[in-house]
C-alpha cells in the first residue's frame, strides 16, 4: 500500500482546511462523529469485497485521518473502488459509516479536482452522469467515448476490436437516442442537487456551496437567496 | 421558634462550588436573615476543622440549629447531623442546602449562581426554624440470609456466611449448585483443574447444617423491608424424592435421550438424569416440559408417548405392561379407539401423526403372544360397600374395574345376554375380534367383578330395589340407542331396520340369513360397518349418503375399505321412500341431491334435485343415521332431566346426578361420543364414587379431563432441545398391513394383521418425545428407594430472611446474532463454553479436540470480542475473553498438533499473572493476529486444502487482507446480563446499568451494595470479571451482610408518615397508594394507621390525603411553606 503517511507535528495551511472541510462533511452524516472512536480493528479491510484492489485500506483511510493526512486520502484509489455494499458499515464494532464517509471523501476529492495519478475511476461516473444529463438516459458507446476521452484514448485500443464486432453485429450504434423531456429532467436533477446542496461551514473559500449527488454536473451556478430555500 | 440561633455554614468545597458561588458573600447575605446568629464560609466544612467549627459554635453561642451549604444531602447529610449530635443538638435541627449539585456544577454565570446559593440559603434558614427533634429508631434484624445463584459467587457467600452460625438460603434454578464454572476445564491464568478447586467448596456448602440448599428454585416475589424481607420461592418438581441414592439404574432404562445443556448441548443426557459427576445434590432430577399432547388428549390420560418410546427401544414387554396398568380394555382401544392422541400428535405438524393406536395393539398382541401375563394393579384393601354399575358398556367396565381396584364390591348389570356394551353389539367383529373383549372382561371379572346380564333396569331393578339391596351407590352408564324417527314413508315395512339394531342382530347372530339385497343409508361409522358386515353375510350392499365423500363422518380409511371390500356408494343421494309390496320391503325410491350452501353445522346442505328420482330394488333398508340415548326407563324411574342432546343430566365434573347416591357418565350424559370419552367417563365416576363413599368432597379429583388445548399448533418444536418442525427429517408412518380385500370381505376376521416387530420399532422412532419425559415409568420400575415420584408438584414457600445477596451471574451471548462468523450455520463454529466442555476430560467427548466429522482440526482459529466491544451488540468489555482464549491456545497447543489462530483487537492482560502467561503462550507457539475477523466462510478453490473454513481479516500490523485456513472456529462470545435479570430488577426494586448489569452503589467505593437497602450483588451480575473478582466481590458483600447480622438491628430514618387519627376521615384514598403496603386500616376505629417499621417516608400519602390528616416528619406543611417563602424572599 503506497505513499508513506507524512509524519507532520503541525498541519501546514492545506492540510489544516483539508481538515476542517472533513470534519465539515462528516458532521453532516448521522453518527458521522463516531469516526473518532474507531478501534482499528480492520473489521471494515476484512469485510470489503474490493480491499485487495485499494492502495489504502479503508481502515488506513482513518488512521491516516488521524495522522493528519486528509491528502493522501483524497489521491487514493480506494475512494473510487467503494462498490458501495455497505458490509463494513454493517459490521463496524464501533457504528462507524464508513460507506458514507467515503462518499463525503468523494465529494470533496470532485471539488477540490484532487484524482488518483493513472486511475481514471473517477472517469465513469463522470462520463455516466454527462450521459444522463444530455440524453436522459445513458448510451453505451458515448459513455464510453466519455470516458476514453477523459481517461485517454490509449485505454481505448484494448476493447477496440470487441467493439468492432459488437458494432458490426449491430449491438450497438453511434446514434444517441434520447427521451422526449429531457429538459424537464434536467430540471428534476437541477432540483434534487439543490435539496442536497451543503454548505461547508468556515471554510476559506467562504461559503461555496458543494453539489453532490450529481457527480460530474458542471459546478452549479450561484443561486439567489430566494431560489437556494427549498420548497416544501 | 422565635427563639432559634441559627448558624449558617457555607462549604468552599475547594473550588468546586468556589469557583461558580462567591461564598464569601453567601455567607455574609445570610447573616441578614431573620434568627440567623452566625454564618461561616470555610474552604471544606465536611473535613474536621470544619465540623469542629460547627460544634464549637453550637457550645459557645448556643445555636439551636444549623444550615449547612453544601454537597447533596446523599454526600454529607449524616456527617454534619453527626456532628450536630455529638454536640449536643439534635441531628433533624440540621439542614443542608445543596449549592453544589444543584448550583455550581449546572451554573457557568458567577452572580446568577450565587444569587441562587443565596436563595437556597435562605430557603434553608427560614425552614429549619420549624424543625423538631426527631429520633432514630431501631428494628430487629433477621439474621437469617438468603443468596440467589449457586455459582461460584454464591457458593463463596454462603460459605463465609454460614461462619456466622444463622440460615442461610442458598436458591438455584438448575439441578445443581456450581453455575458456569463447573463447565470450565482449566482456569487461566494458573491452569488449577476448575472442577477440582471447585467441587470441594460445592460439597463443603452441601454439608453446612445452616445453609439451605433450595435447587430447581426461583424467587417470585420479596415483601417486607431491610431486616424483616419475606421472599416467595418457587421450589420447581424435582420429580426424584431425598431418597435418591444416585445409583443411575434410572437413566440406564430411560428410552429419551436429549441434547445435555451441561455439556452446552454437545453431549447427550437421558430425561432423568444427573447434571454431571460431581453435582450437588447428588441426585437424579427429571426433566419435565409440557406433558407430552397425546397423553393430554387422552381421556384416560394414558401414556402414550411412554410406551411408544418403550416399543421404540424393543421393550415390548414393559409397553404392554404401562399400557394395561393405567388401561383394563387396552386391546379394545388398540383397535376401535377414535385415538384423539393423534389428532393432537406433534409429528403431525411434520409430516403425518405417530401411528400411536397401531403401536398399542402391536405391543399387547406382542405381549399375548409370547404368553406375557399383564398383572393388573394391586388391589386396595377390601371395602364392604356395595355398587351397582348399570350397562357393561366402556364407561361402565372401567368404572367397574376401578371401583374393584380400589376394594368395592361391584355388581354390573347388562341388560343383553352379551357383556360389553356397544363393544359387544354396536362393533362387527371384523373391526374388534370377540375373543379379545371377552378376555379383557375376564380380566375385570377376576377382580371380583360380579358380572349378571339379561338384567334390565327399569324392569328387574329400579333405583328403589338396588339401594333396598344394600348398594350404596349407582353408575348410569346405559349408552345409547338410536330411537330417531325419520319421517320417510314405508318405515313401517318389514325389513327396515336401524343401523345399530341390524349390527346388534348381526353381533349376537339373531339376525336371518340371507339377507337378499341391501340397501345402508347414512355416512357415519355404524352405516359403513353395517354396510361391510351385510356385505359379509353374501349379500349385494348399496350404500346411499345424501352428500359427498368429503363431509362423510365414517373414518376414511374404513370407506376405502368398505369400497375395496364391494360395497357400493351412491354419494349424493337420499332416500324418499321405502316401496313395499305385502308388507315386505321390495325397493328404495331415491332422489339425486346436489350441495348448497354450509348449514348450522357448517357443512353444505344438501338440496333435492327435481326429476332425479329413480328406484333401487332392494330386500332390506338399514336406516344408520342419528342415535340418541335410550332413556324412557330411565325418565320414569329416576324423574332426571333431559337437555337437548344430553338426555341425563350430570355434573361433568363429578358425574353426580340430582340424587346424590347416583352417578352417571358415558352416551347416557354427554350424547354419542366415542370409546375412549365413554371410559373417561368410567374412570371419573369411579373416583367420584369413590370419594362420595369415603365421605369426602367431590373435589380436587385426580383423574383426567380433557381440556381443550392449542398448544401444540402454536408451539415451534416438540421440546426446546429440539429441532424446530421445519428442519425435522422426514419419515412416513408405517401402513398397517391388512389382508386383501376379497379374502377378509368372505369372513369376519380382522381386516389389519398387525405391525412386525421391525415395523412397530421403526414407527415408534418416529415419536418426537414431546415435553422430554414422556412418562413411561421405567424409572420408577427400577428405582430400589422407591425414589422416583412422577407425582410430584412445585412447591411455593415463604422464607423470611433479612438480608439478600444476588449471585445470578451471567449468559453468552448469542452468536447466531453476529451472523458473519457462521455459528449455527457453520458445523465447526463453537462459543467459548462449548469449547470448555469439548477440553473437558469429563466432558462430551473426553477431552478430545474433533471437528462434527470426528477428525482432529489441522488448525484452529479463536476469534476474541465477538458481541462485546462492538457498538452493534455490547459496548463493554468482557474482560475475560483475551485470558480464556490464551488458555484455549495453550491447551490445544498442549493436547494436540493443531496450529492455534488468535485474532484479537487488543490483548488485555490486566490481572495477576496474567502478562506472564501471555508471554508463556505466545512462545509456545501460538499465532496471534492484531484484527478483529471480519468474516468465516466455507473454504473453497486452493485454501480448501488447508482447512474447512476460512477466516478473513485484515492483519493491521502489516496492513494486509488475509485468510486464513483452518478446522475450527471458537467465538469469544460476550458475557452479557441473564435473559430475565429485568424480571429480577423489578422484584428486589433494584436498579441496572445502561449495559443491563445490576446496578452497584457506588462504582469504586461501593461494589456490592445497590441502592435498595438489604439486597447486595457479587459477581457477573455485577458486571462481566473473573473467578478471583467474583470471589473477592462475594466474600466482600458477604462480609458487608455479617456486619449488619452483627448489629443485630436496622436504623430506621425518623422521616416517616403519620396520620392524625381525630382529622382522618376513614376514606381509605392511602390505602392503596403506600407502595410499601404501610398502611392499614384501624376497623374498630375506622381510621387508616401508618405500620411504622414499613413506612419508607415517601410522603405519597401526605400529597394525596383530602383531609391533610396525615404529616410526613420532617417534611409538614409548615416546614415547606417556610422554605418556599424563604426560597422567594431573596
Amino acid at each position: 500500500m503506497a505513499t508513506a503517511a507524512r509524519t507532520a507535528t503541525r498541519l501546514d495551511t492545506a492540510e489544516h482546511e483539508l481538515r476542517r472541510a472533513f470534519l465539515a462533511e462528516v458532521e453532516g452524516i448521522p453518527g458521522g462523529r463516531r469516526i473518532s472512536r474507531c478501534l482499528q480493528c480492520g473489521t471494515c479491510t476484512g469485510s470489503c469485497p474490493v480491499s485487495y484492489a485499494m492502495d489504502l485500506s479503508p481502515r488506513e483511510l482513518i488512521a491516516r485521518f488521524r495522522a493528519g493526512d486528509v491528502r493522501s486520502i483524497l489521491a487514493s484509489r480506494t475512494i473510487w473502488l467503494c462498490a458501495s455494499c455497505y458490509a463494513c458499515t454493517v459490521r463496524c464494532p464501533a457504528g462507524i459509516k464508513v460507506t458514507d464517509i467515503v462518499y463525503a471523501l468523494k465529494r470533496m476529492a470532485l471539488a477540490r479536482g484532487v484524482r488518483p495519478a493513472r486511475y481514471p475511476t473517477f472517469a465513469v461516473a463522470e462520463s455516466f452522469v454527462h450521459q444522463v444529463e444530455t440524453h436522459g438516459r445513458n448510451n453505451e458507446p458515448r459513455f464510453m467515448l466519455g470516458f476514453f476521452r477523459r481517461a485517454g484514448f490509449r485505454r481505448a485500443l484494448g476493447v477496440a476490436p470487441m467493439a468492432l464486432r459488437l458494432l458490426l453485429k449491430g449491438r450497438i450504434g453511434l446514434k444517441a437516442s434520447r427521451i422526449r423531456a429531457v429538459a424537464d429532467l434536467r430540471k428534476i436533477m437541477r432540483r434534487a442537487a439543490r435539496m442536497e446542496v451543503r454548505v461547508e461551514h468556515d471554510l476559506a473559500g467562504g461559503t461555496a456551496p458543494v453539489g453532490y449527488g450529481v457527480v460530474g454536473a458542471r459546478p452549479p451556478r450561484p443561486m439567489p437567496a430566494a431560489a437556494a430555500r427549498v420548497p416544501r | 421558634m422565635s427563639d432559634a440561633k441559627i448558624g449558617v455554614y457555607v462549604c468552599h468545597c475547594g473550588t468546586n462550588i468556589a469557583a461558580t458561588v462567591d461564598v464569601a458573600a453567601v455567607a455574609r447575605f445570610a447573616a441578614t436573615r431573620p434568627r440567623v446568629a452566625v454564618a461561616r464560609d470555610y474552604k471544606f466544612m465536611c473535613s474536621q476543622p470544619g465540623q469542629e467549627r460547627i460544634q464549637k459554635d453550637i457550645a459557645r453561642l448556643g445555636l439551636t440549629r444549623v444550615v449547612v451549604a453544601a454537597c447533596s444531602p446523599q454526600m454529607h447529610e449524616l456527617t454534619f447531623r453527626t456532628a450536630c449530635q455529638e454536640a449536643g443538638l439534635n441531628g433533624y435541627l440540621c439542614q443542608i442546602a445543596n449549592i453544589r449539585e444543584h448550583c455550581s456544577w449546572i451554573h457557568a454565570d458567577r452572580e446568577a449562581a450565587t444569587a441562587k446559593a443565596k436563595a437556597l440559603v435562605a430557603a434553608a434558614a427560614s425552614r429549619v426554624a420549624h424543625h423538631v427533634p426527631l429520633e432514630v429508631t431501631y428494628a430487629p434484624l433477621n439474621p437469617a440470609t438468603m443468596i440467589v445463584g449457586a455459582g461460584i459467587a454464591g457458593i463463596q457467600a454462603a460459605l463465609e456466611l454460614a461462619e456466622t452460625g444463622r440460615d442461610v438460603y442458598l436458591v438455584e434454578r438448575d439441578s445443581t449448585i456450581g453455575g458456569k464454572m463447573a463447565k470450565l476445564d482449566k482456569t487461566f491464568p494458573t491452569l488449577d483443574c476448575s472442577a477440582c478447586i471447585l467441587t470441594p467448596k460445592m460439597v463443603s456448602v452441601s454439608h453446612r447444617k445452616n445453609v439451605h440448599l433450595l435447587t430447581l428454585a426461583e424467587v417470585e416475589r420479596v415483601s417486607g423491608t431491610f431486616g424483616a424481607f419475606t421472599v416467595r420461592v418457587r421450589r420447581r418438581a424435582r420429580y426424584v424424592t431425598d431418597a435418591c441414592t444416585a445409583c443411575g439404574a434410572c437413566a440406564k432404562v430411560c428410552p429419551v435421550t436429549v441434547p445435555s445443556p451441561f455439556d452446552e448441548l454437545l453431549g447427550e443426557r437421558t430425561a432423568i438424569h444427573k447434571a454431571f459427576a460431581q453435582a450437588v445434590p447428588n441426585a437424579y432430577v427429571i426433566e419435565k416440559q409440557e406433558r407430552p399432547p397425546c397423553m393430554e388428549a387422552c381421556p384416560l390420560h394414558q401414556e402414550a408417548a411412554g410406551y411408544v418410546a418403550l416399543i421404540g427401544k424393543r421393550k415390548f414387554k414393559e409397553a404392554a405392561r404401562l399400557i394395561r396398568q393405567r388401561n383394563p380394555l387396552a386391546s379394545v382401544c388398540g383397535r376401535v379407539c377414535y385415538h384423539p392422541c393423534e389428532d393432537e400428535c406433534n409429528r403431525g405438524l411434520v409430516e403425518q401423526p405417530v401411528a400411536i393406536q397401531h403401536l398399542k395393539r402391536f405391543a399387547l398382541d406382542w405381549a399375548r403372544a409370547h404368553g406375557v401375563t399383564l398383572a393388573p394393579p394391586p388391589v386396595a384393601a377390601r371395602r364392604e360397600e356395595r355398587v351397582a354399575i348399570i350397562g357393561s358398556g366402556p364407561a361402565g367396565l372401567v368404572a367397574a374395574n376401578d371401583l374393584a381396584l380400589k376394594g368395592y364390591q361391584v355388581t354390573v348389570f347388562e341388560q343383553w345376554a352379551q357383556l360389553g356394551g356397544l363393544l359387544a353389539t354396536g362393533i362387527p367383529a371384523f373391526r374388534l375380534p370377540r375373543e379379545l373383549l371377552e378376555e379383557e372382561i375376564a380380566w375385570i371379572r377376576a377382580l371380583g367383578v360380579r358380572l349378571e346380564t339379561g338384567v334390565r333396569f327399569g324392569e328387574q331393578i329400579t333405583l328403589e330395589t338396588l339401594r333396598r339391596d344394600g348398594f350404596r351407590a349407582v353408575f348410569l352408564a346405559t349408552g345409547r340407542r338410536d330411537l330417531v324417527r325419520h319421517d320417510l314413508p314405508g318405515l313401517e315395512l318389514a325389513g327396515v331396520i336401524s343401523g345399530s339394531e341390524f349390527l346388534r342382530n348381526v353381533n349376537l347372530g339373531t339376525d336371518p340369513h340371507p339377507l337378499g339385497r341391501v340397501v345402508v343409508v347414512g355416512g357415519g361409522t355404524t352405516a359403513v360397518d353395517a354396510a361391510r358386515a351385510a356385505l359379509r353375510l353374501g349379500s349385494p350392499v348399496t350404500l346411499l349418503y345424501r352428500r359427498t365423500r368429503a363431509e362423510m363422518p365414517a373414518m376414511r380409511g374404513e370407506v376405502d375399505d368398505a369400497v375395496a371390500e364391494g360395497v357400493a356408494v351412491r354419494y349424493l343421494t337420499s332416500p324418499v321412500e321405502v316401496l313395499g309390496a305385502a308388507g315386505r320391503v321390495t325397493g328404495l325410491r331415491c332422489v339425486a341431491m346436489r350441495l348448497a350452501g354450509p348449514d348450522a353445522s357448517g357443512r353444505r346442505r344438501p338440496m333435492p334435485v327435481p326429476g332425479s328420482e329413480q328406484t333401487i330394488p332392494c330386500d332390506l333398508v338399514v336406516m344408520a343415521v342419528s342415535q340418541r340415548a335410550d332413556v324412557a326407563s330411565l325418565v320414569e324411574d329416576g324423574g332426571f332431566a333431559r337437555t337437548g342432546w344430553r338426555p341425563v343430566a350430570a355434573d361433568p365434573e363429578t358425574t353426580q346426578t340430582a340424587q346424590p347416591d347416583v352417578f352417571a357418565g358415558g352416551d347416557v350424559v354427554a350424547g354419542p361420543s366415542t370409546v375412549v370419552a365413554a371410559m373417561g367417563y368410567g374412570r371419573r365416576a369411579a373416583e367420584a364414587m369413590d370419594k362420595y363413599l369415603s365421605g369426602r368432597p367431590l373435589t380436587d379429583f385426580t383423574t383426567h379431563l380433557v381440556r381443550p388445548r392449542n398448544l401444540a399448533r402454536e408451539n415451534f418444536r416438540p421440546h426446546s432441545y429440539a429441532p424446530r418442525y421445519a428442519d425435522t427429517p422426514r419419515a412416513p408412518r408405517e401402513p398397517m398391513p391388512r389382508r386383501e380385500a376379497r379374502e377378509r370381505a368372505a369372513d369376519f376376521g380382522e381386516v389389519g394383521t398387525g405391525y412386525t416387530e421391525e415395523q412397530a420399532v421403526r414407527e415408534a422412532q418416529r415419536c418426537l418425545h414431546c415435553g422430554v419425559c414422556v412418562e413411561c415409568r421405567e424409572c420408577e420400575r427400577v428405582c430400589e428407594p422407591e425414589a422416583v415420584a412422577h407425582a410430584m408438584t412445585d412447591v411455593v414457600e415463604d422464607i423470611p430472611v433479612g438480608q439478600v445477596l444476588l449471585a445470578t451471574g451471567y449468559q453468552l451471548f448469542d452468536a447466531r446474532r453476529a451472523g458473519q462468523y457462521g455459528y449455527g450455520r457453520l458445523p465447526d463454529v463453537y462459543q467459548g463454553l462449548e469449547f470448555e466442555r469439548m477440553i473437558s476430560s469429563a466432558g462430551p467427548t473426553a477431552g478430545r479436540v474433533l471437528t462434527r466429522s470426528g477428525r482432529p482440526p489441522r488448525a484452529i482459529a479463536i476469534l476474541h470480542c465477538v458481541g462485546s466491544r462492538d457498538e452493534n451488540y455490547h459496548r463493554y468489555c468482557s474482560r475475560v475473553c483475551c485470558m480464556y482464549a490464551l488458555k484455549f491456545a495453550h491447551l490445544v497447543k498442549d493436547r494436540t498438533d493443531a496450529e492455534v489462530y488468535q485474532f484479537y483487537i487488543d490483548m488485555r492482560a490486566y490481572g495477576k499473572g496474567f502478562e506472564e502467561f501471555y508471554g508463556r503462550v505466545l512462545e509456545e507457539g501460538a499465532n496471534v493476529i492484531r484484527g478483529k475477523a471480519a468474516e468465516v466462510v466455507a473454504a473453497r478453490g486452493p485454501l480448501a486444502e488447508y482447512g474447512a473454513l476460512v477466516v478473513r481479516c485484515e492483519d493491521t500490523l502489516i496492513g494486509a487482507f488475509r485468510e486464513v485456513p483452518v478446522d475450527m472456529v471458537v467465538l469469544c462470545a460476550a458475557m452479557e446480563p441473564q435473559a430475565d435479570a429485568e424480571r429480577l430488577k423489578r422484584i428486589f426494586t433494584i436498579s441496572q446499568s445502561p449495559d443491563g448489569f445490576f446496578l452497584e452503589r457506588h462504582p469504586k467505593l461501593d461494589p456490592t451494595a445497590t441502592f435498595t437497602d438489604g439486597i447486595y450483588i457479587a459477581g457477573c451480575c455485577q458486571g462481566p470479571k473473573d473467578i478471583p473478582d467474583t470471589v473477592a466481590q462475594a466474600s466482600g458483600a458477604a462480609a458487608r451482610m455479617m456486619g449488619m447480622i452483627a448489629r443485630g438491628q436496622v436504623a430506621m430514618d425518623p422521616v416517616r408518615a403519620s396520620i392524625v387519627a381525630e382529622r382522618c376521615s376513614g376514606c381509605r384514598i392511602c390505602n392503596n397508594l403506600c407502595p410499601y403496603a404501610a398502611i392499614a386500616f384501624d376497623e374498630a376505629r375506622r381510621v387508616s394507621v401508618v405500620e411504622q417499621a414499613l413506612c419508607k417516608g415517601c410522603g405519597t400519602c401526605v400529597a394525596a390525603c383530602p383531609a391533610g390528616a396525615i404529616e410526613g416528619a420532617g417534611f409538614t406543611d409548615e416546614q415547606i411553606f417556610a422554605e418556599l417563602e424563604g426560597l422567594l424572599a431573596v
